[in-house]
């Protein structure tokens, strides 16, 4: 049975039949990849190249960085501080939405990409009080227009690091690879 | 049945162990067994309701439960005093070694025993080991209805069907506290937090603290009074003393 299989596939209308099937599960798993490669679609196309060009802090719109588990996503009200006062902000079509939002008070709703599930408990403060950089864990925002997510942050991203860091020092070790500092 | 040759293997390991880190101190003859800390409890660490039915099969989950003894023969039946029961955090714990996923394994650093949610398979085979009984299973998903997800602390994962779960010191407060501690650069200091339990005892019959600092209170506690610790002959190394009648 298998030999006449393998022998059917021989023959020139085997080869291609197995071309064909490659190329779907190729084709597949190339759009499977792509789509994980995206920025999810926003409500609004907020650009960080352009904000942080201007030499915006990212704790200027992130303050929660600095202060606790979260970083958090700046409200309308922070946006029209600026806004406001920028004549871009009445003709922009990418600005529109802004100011709808500010006008009828409701909240953006942002997509969320840069996540750990709810099994993981991650906290910026500490992180950032160590002098951890933004970049190590979010790549360079000054290239994004819409955030992404560079990498996966799955668990030999968060061990590699905290080893790494840990170095000698047994106690630290034992703190940052303990499954209670991040699973509970 | 314990030999004479059980109890030397026991004495040594006594002898071997390191103290643990935190412990806590009941005292029986204050608690009036009003099941705040119960409720205090699930409330805190997302622990599901279970129902009537399930219960009904033994499946009920709670992290904190009020024992009841009764002594002696009717009429002349007494009530012994009310007993919290919760994971003893064992130094020498019988559930983690049986784990054949390692999804329960001790913390080397706040020296508690930790319940890995993500890496349980839900073998139980740990809560059957646990001499205490404190483990409880998730049997299904249980149902939160609305407005109820509203009330999960969201430092603490939400449990799903499959997996084991057990008091764990409200270490997600612990972590708190640290991290607190080391943002205004100092040491936690004794009191400055404690477990769900303990905060809603009306009669602070829980006390939480560090065992392993000589002036905190939980030590304190330990040293002037006659503390037991439940079930210490097994080489356990709990780390709940209880007082009682005195
Ligand atoms: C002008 C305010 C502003 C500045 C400055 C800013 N951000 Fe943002 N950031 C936002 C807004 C608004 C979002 C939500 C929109 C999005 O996800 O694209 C966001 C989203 C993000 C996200 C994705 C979070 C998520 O899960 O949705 C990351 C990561 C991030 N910012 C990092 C940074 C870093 C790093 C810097 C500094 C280099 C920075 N940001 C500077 C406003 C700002
Ligand atoms: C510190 C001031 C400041 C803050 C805060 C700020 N922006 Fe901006 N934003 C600017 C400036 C300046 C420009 C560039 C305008 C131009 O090109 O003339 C800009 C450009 C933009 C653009 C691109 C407009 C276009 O047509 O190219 C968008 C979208 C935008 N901002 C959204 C936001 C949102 C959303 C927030 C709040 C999270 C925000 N901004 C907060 C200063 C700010
Ligand atoms: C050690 C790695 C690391 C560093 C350093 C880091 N982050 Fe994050 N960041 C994460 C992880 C992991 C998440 C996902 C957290 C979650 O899902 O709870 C995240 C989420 C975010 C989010 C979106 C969700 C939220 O927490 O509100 C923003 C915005 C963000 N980071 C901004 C920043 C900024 C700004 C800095 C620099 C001051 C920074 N991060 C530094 C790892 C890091
Ligand atoms: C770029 C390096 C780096 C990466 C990546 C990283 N960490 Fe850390 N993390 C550190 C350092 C350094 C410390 C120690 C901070 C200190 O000493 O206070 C730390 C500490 C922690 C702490 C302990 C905070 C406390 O209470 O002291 C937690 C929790 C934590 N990290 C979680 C994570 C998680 C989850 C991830 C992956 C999503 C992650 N970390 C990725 C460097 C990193
Ligand atoms: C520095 C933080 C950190 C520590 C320490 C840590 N983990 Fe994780 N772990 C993570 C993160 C982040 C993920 C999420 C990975 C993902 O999203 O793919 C994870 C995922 C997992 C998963 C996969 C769950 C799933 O369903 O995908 C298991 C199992 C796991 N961890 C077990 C452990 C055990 C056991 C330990 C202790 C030996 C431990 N972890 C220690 C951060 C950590």
């Amino acid at each position: 049975m298998i030999k006449r299989l393998f022998d059917w596939l021989k023959q020139p209308l085997g080869l291609i039949a197995v071309g064909i099937v490659f190329l779907a599960v190729f084709s597949v798993a190339a759009y499977g990849l792509y789509t994980t490669q995206q920025s999810p679609a926003q409500p609004i196309q907020f650009p960080h190249k352009t904000h942080v060009a201007f030499g915006i802090q990212c704790l200027y719109c992130h303050p929660g960085a600095a202060k606790g588990p979260s970083a958090g996503i700046p409200s309308q009200a922070k946006c029209w501080a600026c806004h406001q006062q920028i004549a871009k902000t009445q003709t922009s079509v990418l600005l529109a939405p802004l100011k709808e939002h500010v006008e009828s008070g409701t909240p953006i709703e942002w997509v969320p990409v840069a996540q750990v599930p709810d099994f993981v408990q991650f906290n910026h403060r500490a992180h950032v009080a160590a002098g951890q950089n933004c970049e190590n864990c979010h790549g360079d925002m000054t290239t994004q227009t819409i955030a992404e997510n560079p990498q996966v942050f799955n668990m030999g991203f968060c061990l590699d690091c905290h080893i790494k860091s840990a170095g000698e020092d047994q106690a630290k070790l034992n703190k940052l690879a303990d499954c209670g500092t991040c699973h509970y | 049945m314990a030999t004479v040759t059980d109890l030397k293997i026991t004495e040594l390991k006594l002898s071997e162990a390191e103290g643990g880190k935190w412990g806590m101190v009941i005292d029986q003859d204050i608690c009036t067994g009003c099941q705040a800390c119960v409720a205090a409890c699930a409330m805190e660490n997302n622990v599901s309701f279970v129902g009537d039915v399930d219960s009904g099969y033994g499946r009920s989950m709670h992290w904190i439960r009020i024992e009841r003894f009764w002594e002696g023969e009717y009429p002349e039946v007494k009530m012994t005093p009310n007993q919290p029961m919760m994971c003893q955090q064992c130094g020498s714990a019988t559930c983690e070694p049986v784990c054949p996923a390692f999804a329960t394994v001790h913390s080397q650093a706040e020296q508690l025993n930790l319940q890995v949610y993500n890496r349980c398979v839900g073998t139980r085979y740990c809560a059957n080991n646990c001499p205490y009984q404190v483990r409880s299973f998730n049997w299904r998903d249980y149902e939160r209805p609305e407005p109820l997800p509203n009330q999960l602390n969201p430092d603490v994962t939400v449990r799903t069907r499959g997996v084991m779960e057990k008091c764990t010191f409200c270490i997600q407060r612990i972590h708190k506290a640290q991290d607190n501690a080391k943002a205004e650069g100092r040491e936690v200091v004794d009191g400055e937090f404690t477990t769900a339990c303990a905060q809603a005892c009306p009669a602070s019959a829980i006390t939480f603290g560090r065992v392993d600092d000589s002036e905190s209170l939980v030590s304190q506690l330990i040293k002037h009074g006659h503390g037991v610790k439940h079930l210490e002959e097994l080489g356990t190394l709990p780390n709940v003393t209880y007082f009682k009648g005195g």
